[in-house]
């Protein structure tokens, strides 16, 4: 193998950099000239929302990741509980029979075993709740690949609109969806709500 | 508590759906049916018999309200509540949609207890 540092690849990088920089600066005085500056800057505006959307994202996830984990670990160490339990409650009924019925151990360990199926029950369930994290940020993604394909569609009408000598012709503004989806950000979003109490006190205030 | 009603849980992201179906089967509503968007739900509203209708609001092709508003112009559905489950968080939404005739609207994420009070408390209102 050969160790010798490849001295390339930060001249490279430098080169894209700059390159990078260059089309931004003819991006931006091309825009400047032509009057879309405004148009796209509206877009622009949008990239911040898509930045929360995406630390939502972050959040949710790595939210139901702890929350999995969290109840999967509970819930090995009462198996690991039950499966000891079985093995010394066993060799109890082996050793003598009597005995284990008498003081009590044989029904301990059944109630046991009740408590721990119960519990269990629980952890799945909220195993199976978390994943409701793929709904909600579906959404939110949805909505950035959306924002994405705004700024494309912009700039592919800047192409057109730079490639003949014509007037150009602006293309429609895009207009927001109807749906907001999850609020990301539900301190700084006015009129909604941020948990089931609140819609329902916004109900009953309707007579519903 | 075990019941004979038949649920359609429409929501175009399965994980959601089944979900809500688990839940459900937990609160003791085991027969369920589940649609992808408003247009295959009322499809098979329109071919099927149900009793409760969980719908999420934003899904392609037939939003949650569109549905709605179908449902109950339809004098063979209207009578079928509908309960809906959405991340829509907007206090004009859920206006609309107690206005459009929802019988409820609970927020994303929920738990299993809110759901099951939920339809509970409808089914109660019901006489059922």
């Amino acid at each position: 193998m050969d160790d010798t540092p490849d001295n390339s690849q930060p001249a490279a990088e430098a080169d894209v950099h700059h390159k990078i920089g260059l089309l931004t600066r003819q991006l931006h005085d091309s825009l400047n000239e032509l009057g879309y500056a405004d148009k796209l800057r509206g877009s622009m505006g949008e990239l911040p929302d898509a930045q929360s959307r995406l630390s939502y994202i972050a959040r949710l996830t790595g939210e139901a990741a702890e929350k999995v984990l969290n109840r999967v670990e509970q819930a090995k160490a009462q198996h690991d509980y039950i499966a000891a339990e079985t093995r010394r409650v066993v060799n109890s009924l082996v050793a003598d029979p009597v005995a284990a019925v008498a003081k009590g151990e044989i029904f301990n360990f059944l109630t046991d075993v009740e408590r721990v199926t119960k519990e269990a029950d629980t952890h799945l369930t909220e195993i199976m709740m978390a994943q409701d994290f793929h709904d909600l940020t579906g959404q939110v993604i949805a909505r950035v690949v959306n924002l994405a394909a705004t700024i494309e569609e912009q700039l592919v009408q800047l192409l057109i609109q730079t490639a003949p000598p014509n007037a150009p012709v602006p293309a429609e503004p895009a207009r927001p969806a109807h749906l907001q989806g999850p609020v990301v950000d539900p301190e700084n979003t006015p009129d909604v709500v941020t948990d089931q109490s609140q819609v329902d006190d916004l109900l009953a205030s309707l007579g519903f | 508590m075990t019941t004979a009603l038949r649920f359609l849980i429409v929501d175009d992201f399965s994980t959601m759906r089944r979900i809500v179906r688990n839940l459900l089967k937990e609160s003791g509503f085991s027969d369920a049916d589940e649609a992808e968007d408003g247009v295959a739900a009322l499809n098979k509203l329109r071919n099927s018999k149900f009793d409760f209708v969980v719908t999420d609001i934003n899904m392609p092709n037939m939003n949650g309200f569109q549905l709605l508003a179908e449902i109950k112009k339809d004098d063979k559905l209207k009578h079928l509540p509908v309960l809906m489950v959405t991340a829509e968080a907007r206090k004009e939404d859920i206006v609309a949609a107690a206005q459009g005739g929802a019988a409820g609207y609970i927020v994303k994420p929920f738990t299993k207890a809110t759901l099951e009070e939920k339809v509970t408390l409808i089914l109660k209102k019901m006489g059922l």
